[in-house]
């Protein structure tokens, strides 16, 4: 019993870590790519750097986004596998990138701001940070294997 | 980089350092909701805006007369959406023709429109658009709305880049975060910068803006300025030339609102750097040129309105230089949406909530 809930807080603390730095990551490429589209050259260097600034200063906000939306998807997904026969790893993956998706729709029904995340502006970056939580849902399903 | 250090530094010693001018604040009038702008009638009275939708008559003894003035356009009233400024024509006394912006659409499609119509005394009539700002775009934020008459006889409409939309600010194809310069009739003047630019919007003056909420013709220096809403600090005041670019989200000193980067770059050679920024934001809004009796150490000074800082900002320039600030109004504890020097040389302020009010700021003794 002990071990399956370590398992479980494991899984929930580096989906967490997943969803996050790569959104952080996704986030910032598409932000570079829509200023390189106007000309703006952005070199490695830039490149790596607004990356880093963007974990120190982006990373910490979508964290608490994250938390918010993969412990409600990830026990539901959980709940729900006993009535769906499919592998862990879709379950988890689709319910990761469920729960981050519409937590974006819930932050900018409720945040000033048309779009809170600019990256999420377009499908194309949206369907990018929907990955990066399904990310975290597979290494979810990673460490609970089986058993949740 | 040690040089702007001591530059800033300075500036801030200014701030805490100067001590409050010999002023005392008078509630002109109450009930306003989300006043916008303020116009001042040749007769004493005052027209003031109100962000839903509404355009209101103050009485030269403060009075607010309870019945919104009629024939104001329909506006799109939603967020940050709503009728903006109210601007009379040089020509006014003779013609009684007055400038309005305001937003117009719905929530899908909307954006900044110009419209002229004639005020009669106690009402609006022959409305005409003279102009709006296209592309259409979803969602109710960014939208400027601040006009200034220029000597040449054409004024300025200041835009915003509807906040989605950031990077259409570096499209000359289209008005999303520029200033758009027309002739009182509307049309395009012949000698605007974008003119023989076939790719680009006749109607530009300049480009690369974020969010124009102030603006100012200062005649004795021959001065267009304006100011603008950075994202997460990048507030600026701008000097404008005609056809420049000043970088908006290729260059800012803000961050966006969740702390990303919006942009690696604070100046780029390309792009016309602001006069001064304000990071943290302090969220400008109103603009106004202090000439007048009544303050004479203000003679010259502009003075900037904040939201979000909730306070008015004097500053002082030299050489086109800002040289100095003071934070002026903090105990006023409100939203400042705009702020005017009235006719008799006093500054008049619009705080902006739902109960907004008018107040005048005049000499202590």
């Amino acid at each position: 019993m002990m071990a399956r809930w370590r398992a479980r807080l494991l899984g929930f603390v580096l989906a967490l870590l997943v969803a996050t730095l790569s959104g952080s990551l996704i986030q910032t490429q598409f932000n570079l790519a829509a200023l390189a589209a106007l000309g703006a050259e952005i070199s490695l260097a830039t490149r790596l750097s607004t990356s880093f600034h963007d974990l120190l200063g982006f990373a910490p906000l979508y964290a608490g986004l994250m938390a918010a939306a993969l412990s409600a998807s990830l026990p539901l997904a959980a709940l729900g596998r006993r009535w769906l026969p499919l592998p862990a790893g879709l379950v988890y993956a689709a319910a990761a990138a469920l729960g981050v998706w519409l937590a974006f729709m819930v932050v900018d029904a409720m945040a000033p701001m048309p779009t809170l995340i600019a990256a999420t502006r377009s499908l194309t970056g949206t369907l990018a940070m929907l990955a990066g939580a399904a990310l975290g849902g597979l290494v979810y399903a990673r460490c609970v294997g089986r058993r949740s | 980089m040690i040089c702007r250090y001591m530059q800033g530094m300075m500036v801030t010693l200014l701030l805490t350092g100067l001590a409050h001018a010999d002023y005392r604040l008078e509630t002109v009038t109450e009930g306003l909701e989300h006043p916008w702008s303020l116009a001042f009638l040749p007769d004493g009275r005052m027209l003031v805006t109100e962000r839903p939708g509404r355009l209101r008559l103050v009485e030269a003894d403060g009075r607010l007369r309870e019945e919104p003035l009629s024939g104001v356009p329909e506006v799109f009233a939603e967020a940050q959406a709503g009728l903006f400024e109210v601007m009379l024509a040089p020509d006014f006394d003779d013609s009684g023709l007055l400038y309005l912006s305001y937003a117009y659409g719905d929530l899908s499609a909307n954006n900044t429109c110009l419209g002229r119509a004639r005020f009669n005394g106690e009402g609006l009539s022959g409305g005409e658009v003279l102009f709006c700002a296209s592309p259409a775009k979803r969602g109710a934020a960014h939208y400027g709305g601040r006009m200034a008459l220029l000597p040449d006889e054409t004024l300025v409409l200041t835009l915003g880049d509807g906040f989605d939309y950031r990077e259409e600010a570096q499209n000359a194809a289209n008005h999303l975060g520029s200033l758009v310069r027309l002739t009182l009739d509307g049309q395009v003047p012949d000698d605007n910068p974008f003119l023989g630019d076939d790719t680009a919007r006749p109607e530009l003056y300049s480009i690369g803006h974020r969010n124009v909420q102030g603006i100012v013709f200062d005649a004795e220096r021959d001065e267009l300025l304006i100011n603008e809403h950075g994202p997460r600090g990048g507030d600026e005041l701008n000097r404008i030339q005609p056809g420049a670019n000043y970088g908006w989200p290729l260059t800012t000193h803000g961050v966006d609102y969740t702390g990303a980067r919006i942009t690696p770059f604070r100046e780029l050679p390309a792009f016309t750097p602001p006069l001064l920024h304000w990071t943290p934001s302090i969220a400008p809004s109103g603009m106004a040129l202090y000439r007048g009796a009544a303050f004479p150490d203000w003679q010259g000074d502009l003075f900037v309105s904040a939201l979000a800082g909730q306070q008015v900002r004097r500053l002082v320039r030299e050489e086109g230089r800002v040289v100095e600030q003071q934070v002026l109004f903090e105990e006023l504890e409100a939203r400042i949406r705009d702020v005017r020097v009235g006719p008799d040389g006093y500054l008049y302020l619009l705080t902006d909530h739902a109960e907004g009010a008018l107040v005048r700021v005049v000499p202590a003794s």
